[in-house]
């Protein structure tokens, strides 16, 4: 039995670091808490609005419903690594050029999970992109702008692959 | 120029385009800007420019309330009621304060007053905390011990209604005011638990339904809605002895400084109230809130900042709604669709609150000669409703547009030919025309006329909203001696751009790109802005945007005149140029100008004018415009009769905002009403257990919101509506773009399958339950 | 969130030792002692576990994770081709697996169709069959209702748009798994190891405890036990599998009806074997018997399919708002079977 708290290490957007956490710290908390990273937000609390996305080993997951011990060894990507060379990813890009949004509360979430969609699907169809994005809210409502901005990002990666 | 100061006769443009653009000569008020071009004359304003802040949202950069990290902040927590109605006879909060994480306790519902001590709701504030970390804090909140004494209650509004109910107020306790719908009346007598009639009418409805040769009658539901914010409510209180500053997501950054000096005996300029990014509000962060009450306290009691967020629950719980409704319509016509008389009887409940009218779209979409209403708010032991996009107007044209359709099919009459009768607005009569158009609407079949399960069918609603000003609106645009340009105003963005909107509007007038101009917005200390509520902003901030910047740009054209021997009449500008009219060989780079100022920076501050049109009405800082903000959706759906599922295939929307500044923005925004429509229509029911009162689908778990998934093909169409009434002639979109998507669609399932549904939500039970597919039951 | 602590698990037998507590022993103490005991659940993919403690439904003293036990994930295919899925195989992985996809679409449908993929990233097989419902009144910690050790079920006389039309007294819940639909209609069976490593295999839907056999437990899993795998019988060529769900929204939301439906046809076309389950209908996925016996020896069409749905539901005892899920498992139940049996129809056509 180990008590309370314990040290965990993994990456975080590219670099190695290990934080001391408590059994029952949530993946969310610890990222704003402790890394100073607020890109990921707690919103519905039940891993069901997207707010909180990550990617854990490029996976997207809710990270309200994950505790930070989950990612002891594995790698965390968050919003906030998406630009670290100073240029936007063609997803971020895309959200921009088709006004992928309103308030922005979502965007992050949004952005991250279209990320793991096209790693999978690199040309998807509009059924794909409504899978993907079944767990993603946007309360503004900005939905059919949100489907424009995948299908531009997955444009704009096959162009650079290309 | 030089009859700046005095008011004269310009020419504006007038009317839609498209559709007979014309001219008018109207008296501009003193020192406001000369009449705008139509949009197609103009560089920055009306071009889809994309949002200033985009960089920042799709990089998580955005601070949002919920964000703010303050050193040595608190966490707040608030002890809500776990019962509908209760009494409570003691408090005690000293092992919650002894709690080593405890930095200050607050009594909210205190037994010792004469008021605060009754609870009327599951979720009403009792005791708040304040601990250095949120399982501190809901560790103390745990310890606090409530001597509750539960009364009995009543959650359901039929139920309310009987005289045997047990009263959620008695005289004493209940609050003033009204239904809305109409102006304001107060003192409103109160029956039970039901406040009320605010009446209103013109000409005789018994003797218009005499003449009628038809008479359609029907009663219509509408459900709780909840605002369902991603970013939740939330504030950061730091009490100083200096000041106070308060960062907030909040609809109105002006207004809750006026309700924290109020609350707290501070002068205005000794309080501050900040928002950056603002994630969502709908109505339901209008104003300072209990909650917002409790984190000032608590901060003041600390000595430290205090950050209070709300979570889901408490969300869904206590954070406003948009109030349920039952409404009993009776219209008269003639043969050839001539309306003789409508009546309107409704009940609504905003549960300890007031405000659930909704006799604004029967009271004035059609001409009708003779016309009464009887209004009533019932209240019930539920928490309080708000504001909530087009309060009012969203559930009322839910019945009045269906009451319509159906008026319509009695008649024989297509529903278009009976508007264009009955309807005298141009605006929707143009709407009307091109969204017939999109849609395909002459496809239109009979009900039921698909072979197999699936039935489509076809409907249309229209909507009308009021163009809101709030004439405390201010601006200021600075210019540098660099040439650098800052436009200045407390306003906030909550989602819609109009930050982005501000650039356009102060670029044009300079002759910049919007990107050249770094706007300030989203804090007290700037000139007070209109609230982001009411579908007002743009119309309230743009003109005086204009103003400034046209202020501001007077005595650069001085310097620019002398620099090119010129008058500064003759000044104008263009693409970063300031020139001499009918000259461009003689120009001078704006940043030249700029250089050539004696002082480093110059500054003009404008407000809000009058409408040039003259307001209808004004009650304090509220104006309201004589033109009608008008809409019509159409909408295209399938139905599936064995499943009972309704699926919206397509939606047009063609919607009336004034001279539009941002299609990108606007198109935005309607498409966002109309999913908020589609959500209300098909999904979104708060839902009270009869028996304790209490809120069973507090999440957004089984509390649904419309995502991609369920999001239909929708065309948006905004109209060129130009009516000279300000320096911008701009209106607002936001809520009339909620207000006919939920009737348009129920007309369209009605067509489908010749079954008018009359509550909302119409989930697959209603459906099946109108198909007859199971045998009904008490 | 309650404070707890880790208890580390290597081995199923180090798990399965510290494995104290079932949740739902832990979530039926009364409120007042409600504090932690010192009893040790174990949690897989952790979502279920950590919404119960976010609501104070659950305050465990200590929490084991099955994450760092070995090859629980793994998806292996049988010498008689039958599967076995590990349960700490993710939703996610199952609805992606080529092998399973082909051979098991119902299995791998239904789990493409849970929560959201946000969740069945870390959702794992194991967790999602162990999951406590959804009952709205189960799920608020302020109704102490019949399966929290209480002495009333708040949704028979209140709220019950969503629950369950077969076996709903005393308890109405409707078992929250979309995948057990397909997977007891499939015939799958569940080994549940213990600390000394005894392996006690049964079929999935006799793990499932209805609320006659057990109000406050879901299942059969016990302490010191754990959930390691689930079989997946071989299936014949012939075998035809369909999934059907229906939520009131498309995006992510629990069904108000799922069924799934195993069909073995002749060559042509008549019934040999069908299996039909409901999933949303009952405390426990519902077998619907009637209407399995119903095809035996017959053809399937519009109107064998049709009386076997109306057989399905003749048993049906809805509450005073669910009677609508009737004609809703109706239609599904006729539209799966003319699914499975679409191909066979073709070619007979």
């Amino acid at each position: 039995m180990s008590a309370a708290p314990r040290t965990i290490r993994f990456t975080l957007n590219g670099r190695t670091v290990a934080a001391e956490v408590a059994p029952q710290e949530s993946l969310v908390t610890m990222l704003r808490d402790r890394f100073a990273l607020y890109g990921a937000r707690e919103s519905c609390g039940q891993g069901l609005c997207g707010c909180c996305t990550v990617l854990v080993d490029g996976r997207a997951v809710s990270s309200c419903l994950a505790l930070a011990a989950l990612v002891d060894g594995r790698a965390v990507t968050t919003i906030e690594h998406l630009d670290a060379d100073g240029t936007l990813d063609p997803v971020q890009q895309a959200f921009i050029e088709a006004g992928a949004f309103q308030c922005g509360f979502c965007t992050p979430g949004f952005v991250l999970m279209t990320r793991q969609l096209l790693e999978q699907h690199p040309d998807p169809g509009d059924d794909d992109i409504r899978h993907y994005l079944a767990g993603n809210l946007c309360r503004c409502g900005a939905y059919p702008e949100i489907v424009q901005a995948v299908k531009l990002a997955a444009a704009k990666r096959r162009g650079a692959a290309g | 120029m030089a009859s700046d100061d005095k008011p004269h006769a310009e020419r504006f443009p007038f009317g839609i385009v498209g559709a007979g653009l014309g001219v008018v000569t109207r008296q501009l008020p003193p020192d406001e800007p000369p009449p705008l071009a139509p949009n197609a004359d103009l560089a920055v304003i009306g071009r889809p420019v994309p949002r200033q802040n985009g960089r920042a949202k799709v990089t998580g950069a955005t601070r949002f309330t919920v964000d703010i990290s303050l050193p040595g902040m608190l966490h707040g927590r608030i002890l809500r009621s776990p019962l509908a109605h209760a009494e409570i006879h003691g408090i005690d909060v000293t092992a919650a304060a002894r709690h080593p994480g405890t930095r200050a306790v607050l009594v909210v519902a205190r037994p010792d007053e004469l008021t605060g001590a009754t609870l009327r709701y599951v979720g009403a504030p009792v005791a708040a905390v304040a601990a250095v970390s949120m399982v501190a804090a809901a560790e103390a909140l745990r310890l606090i011990r409530v001597d509750y004494q539960s009364l009995p209650f009543v959650a359901d509004m039929d139920e309310a209604r009987n005289a045997t109910a047990p009263p959620v107020f008695d005289a004493a306790s209940a609050p003033a005011g009204y239904a809305s719908g109409f102006p304001a009346r107060l003192n409103l007598p109160l029956d039970g638990n039901v406040r009320g009639p605010a009446t209103d009418g013109r000409g005789d409805t018994a003797e218009g339904f005499a003449e009628a040769d038809l008479v359609v009658e029907g009663e219509y539901r509408t459900q709780v809605q909840t605002h369902c914010c991603l970013e939740p409510h939330a504030i950061v209180a730091d009490w100083r002895a200096d000041g106070l500053t308060v960062y907030m997501s909040t609809q109105f950054t002006a207004g809750v400084r006026h309700e924290l000096a109020e609350a707290f005996g501070l002068p205005l300029d000794r309080v501050r109230v900040i928002v950056d990014g603002m994630g969502g509000g709908f109505g339901s962060k209008s104003t300072l809130g209990s909650y917002g009450r409790i984190a000032v306290a608590l901060s003041r009691q600390a000595q430290a900042p205090v950050r209070l967020v709300l979570d889901r629950q408490e969300e869904q719980m206590d954070s406003g709604n948009r109030p349920a409704t039952w409404q009993r319509l009776r219209i008269g016509a003639k043969r050839d669709g001539s309306l003789t008389a409508i009546s309107l009887v409704s009940y609504g409940t905003a549960g300890v609150a007031l405000g659930a009218g909704v006799g604004n779209v029967a009271q004035a979409l059609y001409a009708c000669p003779n016309f009464a209403a009887a209004q009533y708010d019932v209240f019930t032991n539920a928490s309080p409703g708000c504001a909530m996009r087009a309060p009012g107007n969203a559930p009322g044209a839910f019945g009045l547009e269906q009451a319509i359709d159906e008026l319509a099919e009695r008649l024989q009459l297509d529903p278009l030919t009976l508007r264009d009768h009955i309807d005298p607005s141009p605006v929707r009569r143009e709407e009307r025309r091109i969204g017939a158009e999109r849609i395909g609407w002459r496809r239109r079949h009979a009900p039921g006329a698909d072979p197999g399960p699936i039935k489509r069918g076809m409907g249309v609603a229209q909507s009308l909203w009021g163009a809101n000003v709030q004439t405390n609106s201010a601006c200021e645009v600075r210019v540098m001696r660099d040439g650098s340009v800052e436009v200045l105003s407390s306003v906030q963005d909550i989602g819609t751009g109009i930050g982005t909107v501000l650039a356009q509007t102060v670029a044009e007038v300079l002759g910049l790109h919007s990107e050249a101009i770094t706007v300030r917005i989203g804090d007290t200390e700037f000139p007070a802005g209109p609230p982001s509520y009411g579908s007002r902003t743009t119309a309230s901030i743009t003109p005086p945007a204009r103003a400034a910047a046209w202020r501001v740009l007077r005595p650069l054209f001085r310097e620019a005149a002398l620099a090119l021997n010129a008058a500064a009449e003759d000044m104008a500008v263009r693409d970063g140029r300031i020139l001499v009219r009918g000259d461009s060989g003689r120009s001078i780079d704006f940043r030249d100008a700029a250089a050539r100022l004696r002082t480093d920076r110059i500054s003009a501050v404008a407000s809000r004018s009058d409408d040039y049109g003259g307001f209808r009405w004004r009650m304090a800082d509220a104006a309201q415009a004589r033109q009608d903000l008008g809409g019509v959706q159409f909408a295209a759906v399938a139905v599936d009769t064995e499943t009972g599922v309704i699926r919206v295939e397509r939606v047009v929307a063609v919607q009336d905002c004034g001279r539009p500044m941002n299609p990108l923005l606007i198109e935005s925004q309607v498409q966002g009403g109309v999913l908020m429509g589609l959500s209300y229509a098909l999904f979104e029911e708060r839902i009270l257990d009869r028996h304790t009162g209490r809120m069973v689908n507090p999440n957004l778990e089984q509390y649904k919101l419309a995502g991609a998934c369920d999001t239909p093909a929708i065309d948006v169409v905004v109209l060129e509506n130009y009516q000279a009434n300000s320096a911008t002639d701009a209106y607002g979109i936001a809520e009339p773009a909620n207000i006919a998507t939920a009737p348009a669609i129920a007309n369209a399932v009605y067509n489908a399958i010749g079954l008018r549904l009359r509550a909302l939500p119409m989930t697959p039970a209603a459906v099946l339950a109108a198909l007859g597919k199971f045998p009904a039951r008490s | 969130m309650n404070r707890f602590t880790w208890a580390t698990a290597r081995t199923i037998a180090e798990a399965a030792a510290a494995a104290s507590t079932i949740v739902a022993d832990a979530m039926t103490a009364l409120p007042e002692t409600a504090g932690p005991g010192d009893g040790t659940i174990v949690k897989a993919g952790g979502i279920d576990i950590l919404d119960l403690l976010k609501e104070n439904l659950l305050v465990p003293a200590r929490v084991a994770s099955l994450r760092d036990i070995p090859d629980l994930d793994a998806i292996v295919e049988e010498a008689d081709s039958g599967c076995r899925l590990g349960a700490m195989a993710t939703l996610a992985g199952l609805a992606a697996h080529p092998l399973l996809r082909q051979r098991y679409p119902a299995v791998t449908d239904a789990a493409g169709e849970s929560a959201s993929p946000q969740i069945r990233n870390l959702a794992t097989l194991g967790g999602n069959l162990l999951q406590r419902p959804r009952c709205w009144y189960f799920r608020a910690a302020e109704y102490r209702c019949l399966r929290k050790g209480g002495g009333n079920c708040f949704a028979i006389p209140g709220e019950n748009q969503y629950h369950a039309i077969f076996g709903n007294r005393p308890c109405a819940i409707v078992h929250p798994s979309t995948v057990a639909t397909a997977l007891v209609a499939l015939g799958a069976t569940v080994d549940l190891i213990d600390a000394e490593g005894a392996v006690r295999r049964l079929s999935l839907e006799d793990f499932f405890l209805p609320p006659e056999r057990d109000l406050q437990r879901e299942n059969d899993l016990r302490p010191h036990e754990i959930l390691t795998a689930i079989n997946l019988p071989p299936l014949p060529t012939s075998a035809r599998m369909v999934h059907l769900r229906q939520g009131e929204k498309d995006a992510f939301d629990w069904p108000l009806a799922d069924v799934a439906v195993l069909l073995d046809l002749s060559p042509e076309g008549i019934c040999r074997s069908a299996s039909i389950v409901l999933g949303a209908a009952a405390p426990v996925p519902h077998r619907a018997k009637p209407a399995e016996n119903a095809l035996l020896g017959k053809h399937i069409d519009e109107s064998t399919a049709g009386a076997a749905a109306r057989a399905a539901l003749a048993g049906a005892t809805p509450l005073a708002k669910n009677a609508y899920k009737t004609p809703l498992f109706e239609a599904l139940i006729r539209r799966a079977l003319l699914k499975a049996a679409a191909p066979i129809v073709k070619e007979r056509g």
